[in-house]
């Protein structure tokens, strides 16, 4: 038994094999989410709506992609569409709590806050560009097939990222290709 | 930014662990969203019908049609333009076809000269009647066929117009940008709903648990860390919420020099503990060197500096302040940190894990010359690697002892040839290869793939599942993964095989009678009905576990018990041996255990080791539902199904050609000589699709690097061995596999010599010689790095970036996630 399978049977509508795939996948989908937004509720709501909307898109899978690109696609844009929602919503609640406790009292939370909303400075696209390539641990090609974008323009983000971090080129030995 | 290197950084954040509540939550709206989705598709599906019946008639127009027009085949609105021409002309048609019909009895009577002769017009009607009435039938006729089919396309269209703009809706669903925002709105409310529906649920469940305490904790460490003199406050509550994997680490954050003091923060009602999470041992911790401190006489008051300097260095155990942490709630401590006002500083160490590993050297190089032959058991446990990652995704390099290299790689499966009968269960394949350890030296991969036994040919399975329901599972990570994991085993059984279920806690007992699997929910409920409570009998419950097997024993089939615990074994027979012995004689009755360990802080892997090893099972590690859906679904055979057993590989190494080998990892499976021949003596079983991979380094005759000299006086002696033609030159060694067949008691010879020539191999084996290559490095640098060379991290991550392949389930990349964790771990 494999994703396949379990993904074909879900499509046919077999609503197990569906809460089967969910189990499989909440964590990817979650610890993705929380990447992404750093905030443990927040990435809770992300998760949820991404595991709705995989109910709604399944059966557009086309088994093109590997599922995990195909999911992580669905995830980011699930976040995106997250976060404009709360932007709209951000006027009406109050500012000073959501800041409040939103603001993470550790290190790692500090720091990834400060990582995301800067490289989400940078343009569109780059955040996930890296917490794909560097937090997930893709290659460029992988990227560039869960963002619907070339290899080469992942590799320019990540320089372009890289060059904006501000730091010297001489210990980017890692193996990113 | 100016830090260092952000990506290391990037890499390192790992994100913590679900809420399971969260997760169900998230599960019960998919699940609800897809029955809706479904339901809405079987509409849609009714809707295609019609259009399928659509698509025959608009078949049947076009024959119709008095010309053929390929503008139809253009776009879908001029064809449905042309097609409205038409039912115009159509129609007007019909309307002048019908007129005339009416009209026609006139002209035909006009021209009918008894109208002149009779003068009386109503007998005239009367009697013309049937003459008009043959051409009426034939006019008519064509119309109702027009009016059919013209109400056909005008009512389809429509419908078809509508089931456009469903998928319409739902592409824009699933493109997510270019979305309709009203749609998404309800989804919104929708999920809002929902998780308000289920935040009550929850609370109802967890009575009454939730944010709120945190928010007022945050209020009052805010208002603390206001106070003079005060820099920073946290609350216990913030501790738990910690992602470091435990309050050591949080306080190492605090700036040296300070000094924690412990004090009631605030007045108001402590909330009850968070809910079960990760943190939960941690907070405990937190409280008790709060109430250490009170206890120890200091002043409870923040703001006055407190000798609690030499106290807090050490930690307590949970169990032994277990007393201390159930009052924890009511005295609500606050660590409130200070500048310092004594020197000392009180930072205390982390936490060494209780785990219990069994302690090894590790191989190293041996002379050809004086041992020629190496001979180890198959080890197919994938245990350690599940360990060390575990360990190294909280941030930390796993315990030396907890690496065993070959269980690393051997998690992985790899590309070698199956071998095609169950007769002849496997097939060596061995590849020669430059080591990139040592520029002098090669390795040599010996891998052998388990036959797998197709789906249909699985023998019916008599499992008893044997779960530790004791105190101690009370972990999020420990039996809830447990319960979920069992769930998932029974996807992957047939209907026929039958599931019990033994527990043991302060008492062992039979919670379900082997039920066939057919009757899932009735195992599933036994399953979410357990509730963790009470001691440890692990022996008591291994007894009843075994009662239950024998008394359900299947011939010919699959008996065996798998035990699900923390590794905690505290009441009954506790002597590992005494276990061992009893598992050991189970076992020649054809009963046999595997292990599933779970939890973290007090795991005994040499107990799950031994166990395992004596009842002829797997020993693994589960510390997610990830490695819970590999080991117990995509590798359902190899843990059930036993192919072969006691499988021995015996390596003799020509010394013409190697001057010297080490065998990487099998350390702790190593046999002697002799017992290679012996089948009294037990190794390790392969179970179905198993593949088994050992690596040996060697040394070639000539080569410059040799760890050890030669020796002076033996050469003499090795020379003339040499000159005897004990083996080719063209031969590196020697390579010999006895295995059992699961039913066998005598053991059966695979032979294959390992050349010195290089031999052509396939581009994927070729690959996964590297990966494993990449594994066993990282393995090795785990343990220290002895025999590693110059090699780096990077370089591991690099090789194995390479040569990950498909890796379909992100194993190979999770493995790439794990060395660079390792290298950040090792760096701080």
């Amino acid at each position: 038994m494999d994703d396949q399978n379990l993904i074909r049977r879900a499509q046919g509508g077999d609503s197990t094999s569906f809460a089967e795939l969910l189990d499989l996948h909440y964590d990817t989908i979650y610890r993705f989410a929380w990447k992404w937004c750093g905030h443990q509720a927040n990435a809770e709501d992300i998760a949820q709506l991404a595991c709705m909307k995989l109910a709604n898109s399944l059966s557009q899978y086309r088994f093109q992609a590997a599922f995990t690109s195909w999911l992580y696609r669905l995830v980011i844009s699930c976040a995106q569409d997250w976060q404009r929602s709360q932007q709209r919503h951000d006027h009406d609640e109050l500012p000073d709590e959501e800041a409040m406790v939103d603001s993470p009292r550790h290190e790692d939370g500090i720091y990834l806050a400060q990582v995301l909303s800067q490289l989400s400075k940078l343009g569109e696209g780059m955040k996930e560009t890296a917490l794909l390539v560097h937090a997930e641990g893709m290659s460029h090609a992988e990227a560039g097939a869960v963002l619907g974008v070339s290899e080469s323009t992942i590799s320019w983000r990540v320089h372009t990222i890289r060059k904006h971090m501000g730091r010297p080129e001489a210990r980017a030995s890692l193996a990113y290709e | 930014m100016n830090d260092k290197s952000f990506e290391a950084k990037l890499a390192r954040v790992s994100a913590p662990a679900p809420d399971p509540a969260a997760r169900l939550r998230a599960k019960r709206a998919a699940l609800e969203e897809f029955a809706r989705v479904q339901a809405a598709s079987q509409a849609s599906g009714a809707s295609a019908n019609e259009k399928t019946s659509d698509e025959g008639s608009k078949g049947l127009w076009d024959a119709l049609r008095l010309f053929r027009d390929d503008s139809s085949h253009g776009s879908t609105s001029m064809a449905w333009f042309v097609r409205r021409n038409l039912f115009a002309g159509v129609a007007g048609a019909c309307v002048v076809g019908l007129g005339i019909a009416m009209v026609w009895p006139v002209f035909r009577n006009y021209g009918d000269p008894r109208l002149f002769e009779d003068l009386q017009p109503p007998p005239v009607t009367v009697e013309l009647k049937p003459q008009a009435k043959p051409p009426t039938p034939e006019l008519p006729k064509p119309v109702p066929q027009m009016s059919a089919q013209q109400a056909t396309p005008a009512e389809s269209a429509p419908t078809r117009r509508d089931a456009d703009a469903t998928r319409r809706e739902s592409d824009a669903a699933a493109a997510g940008l270019k979305k309709d925002e009203r749609q998404r709105i309800e989804m919104e409310v929708r999920a809002n709903a929902q998780a308000e529906a289920h935040a009550q649920q929850r609370e109802a469940e967890l009575n009454d648990v939730l944010a709120t305490g945190t928010r007022e904790k945050l209020q009052a460490s805010m208002k603390a860390s206001g106070q003079a003199g005060v820099i920073d406050s946290i609350t216990a509550e913030d501790i738990g919420q910690l992602p470091e994997p435990n309050q050591a680490e949080s306080l190492q954050r605090v700036p040296l020099g300070a000094v924690i003091t412990a004090g009631a923060a605030t007045p108001t009602p402590a909330p009850p503990p968070p809910p079960a999470q990760q943190g939960n041992e941690e907070l405990e911790e937190a409280i008790v060197t709060g109430s250490r401190a009170v206890r120890g006489g200091a002043a409870p008051h923040k703001g006055v500096a407190a000798p609690t300097g030499s106290g807090s260095g050490r930690l307590f155990r949970k169990k032994e302040v277990a007393s201390n942490a159930v009052t924890m709630p009511e005295s609500s401590l606050a660590i409130v940190v200070q500048p310092a006002t004594m020197s000392e500083p009180s930072t205390p160490a982390p936490e060494e894990g209780r785990d219990k590993f069994e302690q090894f050297q590790v191989n190293s190089f041996k002379q050809v010359a004086e041992a020629p032959v190496s001979t180890f058991s198959a080890d197919v446990d994938t245990a350690s690697y599940s360990f060390v990652r575990r360990q190294l995704n909280s941030g930390r390099l796993p315990q030396k002892d907890s690496v065993r290299v070959e269980e690393m790689i051997n998690y992985f499966d790899y590309a070698w040839p199956a071998a095609t009968s169950a007769k002849a269960p496997f097939k060596p394949t061995v590849v020669v290869s430059d080591s990139p350890w040592d520029k002098g030296r090669k390795l040599v991969h010996i891998g052998i793939k388990g036959y797998e036994i197709s789906r249909d040919q699985t023998p019916d399975a008599n499992l008893v599942l044997l779960l530790d329901v004791s105190g101690s599972m009370d972990s999020p990570d420990k039996l809830p993964l447990a319960v979920q994991s069992m769930e998932l085993l029974l996807s992957s059984l047939k209907p026929t095989d039958t599931v019990g279920i033994v527990v043991y806690a302060g008492a062992a007992g039979t919670v379900l009678e082997p039920t066939p699997v057919a009757n899932k929910q009735k195992i599933i409920s036994a399953l979410r009905d357990l509730s963790p409570g009470g001691s440890t009998a692990g022996a008591e419950g291994i007894e009843r576990a075994y009662q239950l097997a024998e008394a359900h024993f299947r011939k010919g089939g699959v008996n065996r018990i798998l035990l699900a615990t923390d590794g905690d074994f505290n009441v009954g027979i506790d002597s590992t041996n005494e276990l061992k012995g009893f598992v050991e004689r189970k076992r020649e009755k054809g009963i046999f255990l595997s292990v599933l360990g779970f939890g973290q802080g007090n795991y005994r892997d040499e107990l799950a080791q031994a166990l395992a090893q004596n009842g002829n099972g797997v020993a693994a590690y589960i510390d997610t539902l990830g490695e819970a859906q590999k080991v117990l679904v995509q590798e359902a055979g190899a843990s059930l199904f036993t192919i072969a057993k006691d499988v021995k590989l015996q390596v003799e190494f020509n010394p013409a050609t190697v001057a010297e080998y080490r065998l990487v990892g099998y350390e702790t499976r190593a046999l002697k000589r002799e017992d290679f021949n012996n089948d009294a003596v037990d190794a390790g079983d392969v179970g179905s699709g198993h593949t088994v991979t050992a690596i040996y380094e060697i040394t070639p005759v000539g080569s410059a690097t040799r760890s050890v000299d030669p020796s002076r006086y033996a050469k003499d002696a090795k020379d003339s061995r040499e000159s005897k033609p004990t083996g080719s030159a063209n031969e590196y060694g020697f390579l010999k596999i006895r295995y059992k067949l699961p039913d066998s008691n005598t053991s059966d010879l695979i032979e294959q010599p390992i050349l010195v020539a290089p031999r052509e191999v396939p581009a994927n084996v070729q690959r996964d010689v590297q990966f494993s290559t990449a594994v066993a490095s990282f393995g090795q640098m785990l343990r220290g790095g002895t025999f590693t060379g110059a090699l780096t991290y990077d370089e591991i991550v690099k090789q194995a970036q390479a040569s990950k392949g498909d890796d379909p389930f992100g194993y190979r990349t999770e493995f790439v996630q794990l060395v660079r964790k390792a290298k950040v771990a090792r760096e701080m």
